[in-house]
C-alpha cells in the first residue's frame, strides 16, 4: 500500500482506465494482424486528428466524447477511402493506403495550425492528440474509455469463432455461406474504435503501435489465436501503463512515445528469446 | 410435387455460364451437367477457366451470365450440402491454429452465429482426421505439415461438413505421391457413398485412373461426359492445342486406360 501513498486518485484511476484501453487494444489489434490490415489502422489512425479539430469546429464543444466521436467518423472516413481507392483505381494496396495517410494527416495539421494561429477560444490543448497525454484525461473520460474498451474485447470474444475463420481462410467462409464483407467490416470497425479510444493515450500518429505491436509480439509466443489475444492484451495494458508510469514522472513527456518505446522494448524481447520461433532458438535449431 | 422432382435433379447444372474478371472473359457458355454419385474431374491447360468454373458453381466469382443450380436449386437454399476444399496457397499457412482448429471450421456453418464447436463437433472432426490418416497430428501448427498433410488437413476440413457434394479445387498440387494415393482413395469412398466429388485436376494420368466422369476446358467446354469418352487422343488435342509434350504423354496414358491402381 505505500507505494501508491502520494499518488493522486485521479492518477490511479487514469492508469487504470489506460491500462484496459492497451489491453483491449492488443486483443483487437490481433485480428487487425492476422487479417493483414495493420497499415490500414495506421491510416485510420492518422485521419483521427483531422476528425478531432474539425468535431471541434462543427459542435464548439471541446469534451472528449464529442471529440472521439469526430475521430471515429474520420477514421471509418479514411477505411472507407480506402476501399474506394482500391476498387476504383488501379492503385495498389500500399500505395492507397500511404495517399490516404498522409492526406488526411495533412488535412488534420492543417486544420490544426489554422485554428492556434486564428486564436480561436477553447482550441488550446487538442494538439495533444498529436501525441496523446494522459495527465488531462478526467476521471469521467477515462472511465468512458475503460467501458468502450471492454464492450470492444466483449464483441471480439463473442465472435471469436467467426473472426477467425475469416480471416484464416475468407474463401471458405465466403463458400460456406459466412457473410464474409460483414464480418472483415465489423473486424475493421473494431480496430478503428480501438484506435480512438486509444487516441488520448497514444496520440494519432503513434496509436498504431497499440494495435499493432503488442500482437506480433503475442504471435512469438503461442501457435493458437486464443492464447494470442491473451498474451497481446497483456502486452498491450504492459506498455500502456509503462508509458503512464513515465509520463507521470518526467514532466512533459508525451505519453505516445512512451508507450510505444515499452511496446517495443516486449517486442524485442519477444522476438529473441520466445521459444520456437524466438531468434535465439531457430538460431539453435539451425546449428544443431 | 417439388421434392421428388428436386431429388431427381442433377447434382450440378450449370445452364450457359459466363463469366468475366474484369473485362476479361475466362468462361464461355458453359452447359454443364454432372450426376450423382461420381468422382468427376475437370482438366484443361492453364489459365483454362477451371478453378473459376468451380468458384462459379460456389457463388465465389460474380456471373456475367447463365446460372448455375445444385440439386436443382439455387446455392443458397442447398450451401449445407455442399463442401469445398479451396487451393492450398490461398491461405496463411504461418496462422495461429492448429490442425484440430481448421478441422472444426468445418462444422461451422451448421452451428451458426456464436455458438462454440462443442463434443460431438470434436468427434466429426477426429473421425474426419483419422480418414485422410492425420489423428495423431491433430495438435500441430498447420505451418509445420508437409504439403501433401496441408492438402490433407483440408479434406478433412470438407469431410466434417458432411456433404452431399464436393469441389476440390487442385487438391493434388503439390502433394506427394502417398498422400495423392490417400486422398484419391477417400474420394473414391465418397463416391461409393453416393455422393458426387468434383475434382479441378491437372495430371491427365491420374485423371483416367481415377475419374468415372470428366469434362474438358479451356475457356469453352471442350467435352463431357464418362472419364474414358471424354478423354480421347482428339479431344486432348483441341483442348491442348500448342502443348506438344504434354499431349505425348497423355497419349500414352489413354493408351494403356483403364485403372491400374
Amino acid at each position: 500500500m505505500t507505494a501508491f501513498t502520494g499518488i493522486p486518485y485521479n492518477t490511479l484511476v487514469v492508469a487504470a482506465a489506460v491500462a484496459v484501453v492497451g489491453c483491449a487494444a492488443g486483443v483487437v489489434g490481433c485480428f487487425g494482424v492476422l487479417r493483414r490490415r495493420a497499415l490500414a489502422g495506421d491510416a485510420a489512425s492518422h485521419a483521427t486528428l483531422a476528425g478531432v479539430v474539425a468535431a471541434f469546429l462543427v459542435t464548439g464543444r471541446r469534451d472528449l466524447p464529442t471529440l472521439l466521436l469526430g475521430a471515429f467518423v474520420a477514421a471509418v472516413a479514411s477505411l472507407g477511402c480506402l476501399v474506394a481507392i482500391r476498387r476504383f483505381t488501379r492503385t495498389r494496396d500500399d500505395a492507397a493506403t500511404a495517399i490516404v495517410l498522409s492526406v488526411s494527416f495533412g488535412i488534420g495539421i492543417v486544420l490544426l495550425s489554422g485554428l492556434s494561429a486564428r486564436g480561436i477560444p477553447g482550441a488550446g490543448g487538442l494538439e495533444q492528440f498529436l501525441l496523446g497525454h494522459t495527465a488531462a484525461l478526467t476521471v469521467a473520460d477515462a472511465i468512458t474509455l475503460a467501458i468502450v474498451s471492454l464492450a470492444v474485447v466483449l464483441v471480439v470474444c463473442l465472435g471469436l469463432k467467426e473472426a477467425t475463420l475469416v480471416s484464416f481462410d475468407p474463401a471458405f467462409a465466403a463458400a460456406t455461406g459466412w457473410p464474409v464483407l460483414l464480418i472483415d467490416y465489423a473486424l475493421v470497425a473494431l480496430v478503428a474504435a480501438m484506435v480512438v479510444v486509444g487516441l488520448p493515450a497514444a496520440g494519432a500518429v503513434l496509436v498504431t503501435a497499440l494495435v499493432v505491436i503488442p500482437p506480433v509480439a503475442a504471435r512469438q509466443w503461442t501457435d493458437r489465436v486464443p492464447t494470442m489475444l491473451v498474451l497481446a492484451g497483456t502486452l498491450g495494458c504492459a506498455a500502456a501503463v509503462g508509458g503512464v508510469a513515465a509520463s507521470a514522472l518526467v514532466p512533459r513527456l508525451a505519453t505516445g512515445p512512451t508507450i510505444v518505446l515499452v511496446a517495443a522494448l516486449l517486442f524485442a524481447v519477444s522476438f529473441f528469446v520466445a521459444p520456437e520461433r524466438g531468434w535465439f532458438a531457430r538460431r539453435l535449431r539451425h546449428e544443431r | 410435387m417439388t421434392g421428388a422432382r428436386n431429388a431427381a435433379a442433377p447434382a450440378v447444372e450449370f445452364h450457359d455460364v459466363t463469366v468475366a474478371y474484369g473485362r476479361r472473359p475466362v468462361l464461355w457458355n458453359i452447359d454443364l451437367t454432372i450426376e450423382a454419385p461420381g468422382l468427376f474431374g475437370i482438366l484443361g491447360p492453364n489459365g483454362a477457366g477451371k478453378s473459376t468454373l468451380l468458384k462459379a458453381a460456389l457463388g465465389l466469382v460474380p456471373l456475367a451470365g447463365g446460372r448455375v443450380t445444385l440439386f436443382g436449386r439455387p446455392l443458397a437454399e442447398v450451401r449445407r450440402r455442399i463442401g469445398y476444399v479451396p487451393q492450398r496457397e490461398t491461405v496463411d499457412w504461418d496462422f495461429p491454429v492448429n490442425v484440430m482448429d481448421v478441422v472444426l471450421m468445418g462444422t461451422y456453418a451448421r452451428l451458426g452465429w456464436f455458438r462454440r464447436p462443442g463434443a460431438a463437433e470434436r468427434d466429426r472432426a477426429r473421425a474426419a482426421l483419422e480418414r485422410v490418416g492425420l489423428a495423431d497430428l491433430a495438435g500441430r501448427q498447420i505451418g509445420r505439415l508437409s504439403g501433401g498433410q496441408q492438402q490433407r488437413v483440408f479434406l478433412a476440413r470438407a469431410l466434417a461438413q458432411d456433404a452431399d457434394l464436393y469441389f476440390l479445387d487442385e487438391p493434388m498440387a503439390g502433394v506427394d505421391a502417398r498422400s495423392q494415393e490417400r486422398i484419391f482413395r477417400v474420394l473414391d469412398d465418397l463416391r461409393r457413398e453416393g455422393r458426387l466429388v468434383v475434382v479441378v485436376h491437372h495430371d491427365l494420368r491420374s485423371a483416367v485412373d481415377w475419374f468415372d466422369g470428366a469434362a474438358l476446358v479451356d475457356m469453352r467446354l471442350v467435352a463431357a461426359g464418362p472419364a474414358a469418352a471424354v478423354l480421347t487422343q482428339e479431344n486432348l488435342r483441341r483442348t491442348y492445342a500448342g502443348h506438344i509434350d504434354v499431349l505425348d504423354e497423355l497419349g500414352r496414358a489413354v493408351e494403356r486406360g483403364g485403372r491400374t491402381a
